[in-house]
């Protein structure tokens, strides 16, 4: 067998290997969009590596198992997120949920506050043991415990040898711990149990100097328990019986925490669209992300612009230096431009309202509090998105406009156009087929900047009195953002997709867009 | 008579630079403060200045074996995450371009152009499921879950891998393809071509990639963000922008520092390979 040969079946048995091992996993954590990945992905490996066809496969497949699990995957699970009630408190499956909720314990009534005597040994390995004295014929001696090895643990048993006339006789090896020993050692006894049965256990409860110390027995019995077949939990403390409504059991009106997730249709998506709470911030969100991404590109682009105009000329001096200056703050990453300019505009102690401190006292107004109103945090988002995005735009004009035929220029000047005709009539149409497709991009970018406006403004101001986390300055990607990770108000999974799957549709829209205007895909197709 | 002629040189020339003058204050004067400020001995933000009356490293040394501010771990994390994903990506997406450019087979148009489509959405577009689908990892294969640099890693090899296949492809298909067809004739496998002959004379381009690749991995926040919940296990972009929230005044003098760190490398990689950079940026847009 050829090396190559060899190598490709040792891979492979790692590999499925390694599926063999994931899937009963994902099977037991009910995690089955990943199951569907997993399979997904083994058998396109399979076929495509077993056999010896498929040769392009080879080489392509490792690179696109990464672009189908962690682009287009995600894109088809956002998809299916967006039609759940996914969100905190809604996070597990229903029999998930029947599992934790029948773990829960309650202690019934009349076994509460039973006390009696309780004796705590120590073995030579420094292990407490206890013994409770709670009738002649309980006195149950056995390794105490904690809480989480309480079902691992064996029963404590009937020793009444080890109380004789009311004298404690230690098991040889055994040491009686006395009051202060108990004391020194409180935090770790408080810990500890003796397991009596199934749902008894003893604990320490009055550490006794003189004396002994005082036991007190706490049982416990499983809370709910779970019916197929009526769909419901009886609460055998209350004995009420709770059905299961839609995500949550339900016990006389109230909802049982945690509910499952589940289906709900387009739930989220009517949420959006007409719950007018939900449906006002969304809109202004909507409105800002285009003005935001419309404004910043309009402004970078006539600064830019206007820059390599001024620059445009032969014999200017110190060009070169210009230039290399306006390309600094493209070359500084974005994440440590905004934490620079978040000092700068510091309301209290930031640079800039040193600067303006004359202004505001030559007009008598008060300092503006950059980024804590919705005016000023705007501005200042696009005042700061300029500067990062105004050297792109100078690159770019610059080189469309050396591109221009001088020729082109000269003979608008021989018939006489004035220079603002030549700009206006001549040059800028030019620029305008080579750069439009550049400035679509852009705005696309910018319309998801999400660096740019989560670690500047945080999206804030916050709006008052919206039922959802929203600011001022949040755009899309950063309201949906704030409602699945960091609002503050729970992950709302659900909705945040919801918001997702919109940014999807309007990114496609933008794409075709610029698709249709610059013709690309025919130019992307011609270069295939 | 002088008059009239610097009139005359102002309106060529002088407004020019008078305008140009202005932009570079504009476009220099956030650097150029926070260059100066993270060697300056003052206390805080607010008698901050341009121009410090005495310099000192003091920023830089409270960045050193801080526990509260892990700031060495943070670089290595960061450079660690950037350099293996941008390494893989290219070289994953360099196997797929020589397939796309050299392999003849049904569907490869299609194929191509559905790659270019889908890096049109940029993945963290889908963070919700990308968090939940690790969540569910987490509990399957732990070392590759949420929190850990390996699941990280594999988010940051699917997000721009058909891109960069696409412009490898490209530039592969520059190379004359008489080369290759010289080596089949003498035997060479086709394993044997790529890393003998088309791998070697990609090789410029593969740089330029790799660079672009690193630097916008090492600039990403949010997918970081959205994985790295310990401390150690952060980024520079996660950390400083986490830490540095409460208190601009006290702080500003570590906040310059950590600035000035974590953008020199950038800055001077970019303006390196600024023509390169610029100019495959611009022709992959005007080009799709």
């Amino acid at each position: 067998m050829k090396k190559s040969t060899v190598f490709r079946y040792l891979f492979l048995a790692i590999f499925n290997s390694f599926v063999v091992y994931s899937i009963p996993l994902t099977i037991t954590f009910e995690s089955w969009f990943l199951l569907s990945l997993i399979l997904l992905i083994s058998l396109l490996v399979n076929i495509v590596y077993f056999s010896d066809r498929f040769l392009p496969m080879k080489w392509i497949l490792p690179g696109m198992i990464f672009l189908i699990s962690f682009v287009v995957f995600p894109a088809v699970y956002n998809t299916f997120v967006s039609f759940t009630n996914w969100s905190t408190g809604h996070i597990l499956t229903k029999s998930q949920v029947v599992n934790i909720l029948e773990s829960r314990t309650f202690t019934p009534e009349d076994q509460q506050g039973i006390e009696f005597d309780l004796y705590v040994f120590q073995d030579t390995n420094l292990e407490f043991y206890y013994l409770a004295d709670i009738d002649d014929q309980n006195i149950l001696f056995g390794k105490a415990v904690t809480f989480e090895n309480i079902n691992d643990s064996n029963f404590a048993v009937h020793e009444p040898s080890l109380i004789q006339n009311g004298d404690i006789i230690p098991p040889s090896g055994f040491n009686l711990l006395t009051g202060k020993d108990q004391i020194a050692n409180s935090t770790t006894l408080q810990e500890l149990s003796l397991v009596i049965d199934e749902n008894t256990r003893a604990q320490l409860f009055k550490i006794s100097v003189f004396g002994a110390s005082t036991g007190l027995l706490s049982s416990t019995s499983q809370l709910y328990t779970f019916d197929e077949s009526s769909d419901s939990i009886t609460n055998n403390s209350t004995n009420t019986i709770c059905m299961a409504e839609v995500d949550n059991f339900v016990c006389d009106g109230e909802e049982i925490d945690p509910g499952w997730r589940v289906f709900v249709g387009f739930d989220n998506y009517q949420k959006l669209f007409s719950n007018q709470r939900i449906r006002g911030p969304l809109s202004l969100v909507t409105k800002w992300t285009f003005q935001f991404a419309f404004v910043t590109v309009l402004l970078a682009f006539s600064v830019g612009l206007f820059l390599s105009l001024v620059l445009n000329k032969e014999n200017l001096k110190f060009q070169r230096i210009y230039r290399a200056i306006f390309i600094l703050p493209y070359a500084i990453p974005a994440f440590v431009s905004v934490l620079v300019w978040k000092g700068l505009l510091n309301p209290d102690y930031g640079v800039i309202n040193t600067w303006l401190s004359p202004l505001y006292e030559m007009l008598e107004i008060e300092p503006i509090q950059w980024l804590k109103t919705k005016e000023s945090a705007r501005s200042a988002v696009l005042l700061v998105n300029t500067w990062l995005g105004f050297p792109y735009m100078f690159l770019i004009t610059t080189g469309a406009l050396q591109s221009i035929p001088k020729n082109l220029i000269e003979a608008a000047r021989v018939d006489g156009a004035s220079s603002l005709q030549t700009f206006w009539r001549i040059v800028f149409p030019l620029l305008m087929v080579s750069i439009s497709p550049l400035l679509i991009g852009s705005f696309a970018f910018n319309f998801n900047n999400f660096t740019l406006i989560f670690l500047l403004s945080g999206g804030g101001p916050p709006v008052i009195g919206s039922e959802v986390a929203v600011g001022w300055t949040d755009i899309l990607i950063s309201f949906s953002y704030k409602l699945a990770i960091s609002g503050g108000r729970g992950n709302l999974f659900g909705l945040a997709s919801t918001v997702s799957i919109i940014i999807f549709a309007l990114v496609l829209l933008i794409s075709a867009i610029s698709f249709r205007y610059t013709k690309r895909l025919e130019r992307i197709y011609g270069n295939i | 008579m002088e008059i009239s002629k610097f009139n005359n040189w102002f309106k060529e020339f002088g407004w020019r630079h008078l305008v140009a003058l202005i932009f570079v204050v504009f476009a220099i004067y956030p650097i150029l403060y926070v260059l100066t400020n993270s060697f300056a001995d003052f206390a805080n933000l607010t008698n901050s200045k341009l121009i410090p009356d005495s310099l000192t490293l003091k920023h830089y040394k409270l960045l050193s074996g801080n526990p509260l501010v892990p700031y060495s771990d943070w670089l290595y994390n960061t450079y660690k995450i950037s350099i293996i994903a941008a390494f893989f990506n290219v070289f994953l997406g360099t196997l797929a371009a020589y397939a796309f450019s050299r392999l003849q087979f049904k569907g490869r148009r299609a194929s191509l152009l559905t790659l270019v489509i889908v890096q049109m959405f940029p993945s963290f577009l889908a963070f919700v499921a990308i968090y939940l689908l690790f969540f569910q990892i987490s509990d399957v294969i732990p070392i590759m879950g949420l929190g850990t640099h390996f699941g990280l890693i594999l988010v940051y090899l699917g997000g721009s891998i058909g891109f960069n296949s696409w412009l490898i492809k490209g530039f592969m298909d520059t190379i004359s393809p008489s080369l290759d067809e010289a080596a089949k004739v003498d035997g060479a496998s086709e394993f044997q071509i790529f890393s003998k002959i088309i791998a070697p004379l990609t090789r410029p381009i593969l740089i330029v990639i790799f660079v672009i690749t690193f630097i916008g991995i090492y600039s990403d926040y949010i997918l970081a963000a959205i994985f790295l919940k310990d401390k150690n296990l952060w980024t520079v972009a996660v950390g400083i922008n986490t830490v540095f929230v409460d208190d601009f005044n006290a702080d500003w003098g570590v906040i310059a520092a950590s600035s000035v760190i974590a953008a020199t490398p950038i800055a001077m990689l970019f303006i390196f390979f600024q023509k390169q950079i610029t100019g495959g940026l611009t022709a992959g847009s005007v080009k799709g």
